[in-house]
């Protein structure tokens, strides 16, 4: 009788189930995105999109990150990394999907996280290494535990770029007194790049892809030291040349890229951002991240 | 924390497994182990691997005594093959539980595998083949409180790869035998099932409202009479959107299914038929809209084929929305006949069908609502049908032969990647003869020929298998892709096995091509990339 009194009790214990009735969407997205305009620092997260233009369940990632994005506005940062050798290989010049968007780092990027299979994504690399690659589905989740974490690190930038050349300063300021072992990523994206994509079962010609990873301008050690005094000032100043990144890409394409066939150049410099990020070298994790526009608009 | 739970109870697994040494128990185990070497082949687009050899292996160990039992396996992925997710990777118990059974009450704690009904709304399994390994990690009750009747209880996580999903998962199922229950002495037997899963998950989404727990009910019925058995299940699985910042994706609607399945049999003679109908009915345990948190089943309604080409297009169960129906024909023509011959003449017909729902699958949120028509099939996308009519005969003493034709059309954008391939149809004819040339010593030969203007053309396939029972066996397989309508991937896919069975031991070496293609089990499917290279296979248990 006892057994039977405590089955039958935790049966009734599982039986709640929560029905929910609509409207199901809450009225001002229960978000008020916190004022990036002033100059005090506040905590951004990256969220690395893999993708490819042949992968028809790729356009709904990038649907979920810009909707996350009109969630938080400014804080969340976008990078879309074109990678694999099915997903994101090129046509022959001539053909639909003939543009190159793989990079160098993409590849190298997605081979040292294990990315095999698309859409797959990382915010901040959160749970490196064994569960850093989330579903598009899990992306909002794990930005919402990001951002609750304080910074210790603030990043600006400045970009003194015209035309094709000129110089790029990231400068890290301390918020906290901070030890380890930390690097900085420096990197271009390019936006509103009319192109083909696969979306589900159609083809688009004139798909916009956006945050399109072009290149990457350093990824050094943040520091000689690994002790961080609050109020330390870090500045890196990058000079560079797009021509000369761009014909990188292409060579990149041409010579090394699996199928490639040099198509990736035709860069716009007026869509394209700076993104800066500080990663904890052992964790892999991206503890701040900040982005401005290429050109001063 | 999961790793502590883990090392805690395995360390009380061995713990256990010493101490019974000293006792009468029974230790069983079995050890399997698949080494693969990868080439690269551009013709095929099979890809080397940076480490040459991979390799999956795995241990499982049990001990008995009387009412308890205890055991583990290991799992070693070094790394995965290439068909498997790399997400296993490295070494592990993954698998440890001990269990008791005291005054009708069945105890289990650590991971275990369950199902309720035909699985609907709750199936925690594994198979390697696939890849798939959900099982629970927590605790199980089975209780038999009176004769006839039947009680379960559970509650645990369950596993994702390397890992555990955020979901808790709880469930109970209570099954009445009717005819033990009330001690009838019909021959009528009656048997009902009632189940009951619930997952929670919290809920952080600040721009939708989400259900916390969510909640899948199933109800099932099976009466048997004679030759007559009919069995029907109904599950419900109530809201469950998948949390994302994108709200349109969000589905709030129920969702549901229906299985209904009525077999008639006798000596000689059995006819089935089936029908199902699936609308949302895909369980996770996260949210997150992904395969590898599957933990529910829906049988699929088509014939499982074995032969290579019959195999090729595989039908796999859409869980967010099909119908479908199933007939199925048995029939042995008796000996002595004109066309039974001497030893009879063993007939199969199979047909089945699969179409879309009437708009898609039900669907709710702010926006937008959909529910389908409960049954409609003239106009409705085709997913999927075969039809197909297998021979056995016996000639004599020596040869057997089977033959089977079938027409079969695929709905390659939905049943494998979206596209604009359309309807691949094909007509499949197979031949396989078996040949015993002396006591123990036989030969079987395949021969299949699949012939289709649609997905990658026609195929032939030849096979060539001896068996000098009971130690060894041999063969050789060639698939010809000679329909082909890129020139450049006309190939051949030739494989060649050997292995040899000594007691509780099996060894196999191989060498050969795949073709990439989709692999399935009772429904479940995955790809599978192409490769070249050696296998060797070793299995044993004691």
């Amino acid at each position: 009788m006892k057994n039977i009194i405590t089955l039958f009790s935790f049966i009734l214990i599982i039986t709640s189930c929560d029905v929910v009735e609509g409207p199901y969407l809450i009225d001002d997205g229960g978000v008020t995105p916190v004022d990036t305009s002033s100059n005090t620092y506040v905590k951004k997260v990256l969220i690395e999109d893999f993708t490819g233009h042949t992968c028809s369940n790729c356009p709904a990632a990038a649907r979920e990150l810009e909707a996350i994005h009109d969630l938080y506005e400014n804080q969340i940062i976008g990078m879309a990394l074109h990678v694999s050798t099915s997903f994101a290989r090129p046509n022959p010049i001539g053909n639909p999907y003939d543009y190159d968007f793989r990079t160098d780092w993409g590849d190298s990027w997605s081979n040292f996280f294990g990315i095999s299979s698309l859409p797959s994504g990382m915010v901040n690399r959160i749970g490196y290494p064994n569960e850093h690659k989330l579903g598009k589905d899990s992306w909002l989740d794990a930005v919402i535990i990001e951002l609750e974490k304080e910074i210790d690190f603030g990043i600006s930038i400045t970009s003194d770029v015209n035309g094709n050349e000129g110089t790029i300063t990231v400068n890290t300021e301390l918020i906290n007194d901070v030890v380890g072992d930390y690097n900085l990523v420096v990197c271009l994206t390019e936006s509103h790049i009319i192109d083909w994509q696969k979306d589900g079962q159609t083809d688009n010609e004139f798909y916009e892809h956006n945050h399109a990873l072009r290149t990457v301008l350093s990824d050094e050690s943040l520091s000689s030291s690994t002790t961080y005094i609050i109020g330390d000032n870090i500045s890196l100043p990058i000079n560079i040349n797009l021509n000369t990144l761009e014909q990188y890409n292409i060579d990149y394409s041409t010579n090394t890229a699996e199928a490639g066939n040099g198509n990736a150049g035709g860069w716009n410099a007026e869509n394209m951002s700076v993104i800066a990020y500080i990663y904890d070298n052992t964790s892999q994790e991206i503890v701040q991240v900040e982005e401005a526009h290429l050109m001063n608009k | 924390m999961i790793k502590k739970i883990s090392l805690t109870l395995t360390t009380a697994c061995l713990t256990i497994i010493c101490f019974a040494q000293d006792n009468s128990g029974e230790f069983h185990g079995d050890f399997d182990l698949n080494m693969q070497s990868y080439q690269e082949d551009e013709l095929i687009g099979a890809k080397a691997a940076d480490e040459i050899i991979l390799n999956n292996a795995y241990l499982n160990i049990n001990y008995t005594k009387g009412d308890f039992s205890a055991g583990l396996r290991y799992e070693s992925y070094l790394n995965a093959l290439l068909d498997f997710d790399d997400e296993y990777k490295g070494n592990g118990i993954m698998f440890r539980y001990a269990t008791y059974t005291i005054d009708g009450l069945e105890v289990t704690a650590g991971n275990y595998y369950e199902q309720i009904g035909s699985g609907l709304i709750f199936r925690s399994y594994e198979n390697k083949g696939l890849g798939q390994d959900n099982a629970m990690d927590g605790v199980r009750l089975k209780y038999r409180p009176l004769k006839g009747v039947y009680l379960k209880g559970f509650i645990g996580k369950s596993r994702t790869y390397f890992t555990y999903s955020d979901g808790i998962i709880r469930g109970a199922d209570a099954e009445i035998n009717v005819n033990e229950a009330l001690n009838l002495e019909s021959k009528t037997r009656i048997i009902v099932g009632q189940g009951f899963v619930s997952r929670f998950q919290a809920d952080i989404n600040p721009k939708l409202l989400l259900p916390q727990n969510v909640a899948a009910y199933s109800s099932r019925l099976n009466i048997i009479n004679g030759g007559w058995n009919y069995s029907g299940e109904y599950a419900i699985k109530l809201n469950d959107p998948v949390g994302s910042a994108t709200a349109e994706e969000n589905n709030y609607a129920n969702g549901n299914a229906l299985m209904s399945s009525l077999t008639y049999s006798q000596r000689g003679f059995g006819i089935v038929a089936e029908m199902h109908r699936v609308d949302h009915m895909e369980f996770r345990s996260e949210r997150a809209k992904e395969k590898q948190y599957i933990i529910n089943y829906i049988p699929t309604l088509t014939k499982q084929h074995t032969y290579t080409l019959l195999a090729l297009h595989p039908c796999a169960t859409q869980p967010e929305g099909e119908f479908g129906t199933q007939i199925d024909v048995f029939y042995k023509i008796k000996k002595g006949s004109l066309l039974g011959g001497k030893y009879g003449t063993k007939i199969s017909f199979n047909f089945s069908r699969i179409n879309a729902l009437n708009g898609g699958n039900s669907f709710l949120n702010d926006n937008s609502e959909h529910t389908p028509m409960f049954i409609s099939i003239k106009g409705e996308e085709l997913y999927f049908r075969d039809l197909n009519l297998e021979i056995y005969k016996k000639i004599n003493k020596k040869i057997r032969v089977t033959g089977v034709i079938a027409r079969q059309s695929y709905n390659k954008d939905v049943l494998e990647k979206p596209g604009n391939y359309g309807i691949v149809e094909s007509t499949i004819a197979i031949a396989d003869i078996s040949y015993k040339i002396k006591k123990g010593h036989t030969v079987r030969i395949e021969l299949q020929e699949l012939l289709t203007d649609g997905g990658d053309g026609s195929w032939s396939m030849g096979l060539v298998e001896y068996t000098v029972s009971p130690h060894w066996f041999f063969a050789v397989q060639d698939m010809y892709n000679w329909g082909n309508h890129d020139l450049e991937k006309q190939l051949h896919y030739v494989n060649i096995n050997c292995g040899f069975l000594s007691g509780s031991n099996r060894f196999a070496i191989g060498y050969g091509k795949k073709r990439a293609g989709i692999f399935c089990v009772g429904g479940v499917c995955k790809e599978v990339p192409s490769s070249n290279g050696f296998s060797l296979t070793i299995s044993s248990s004691f």
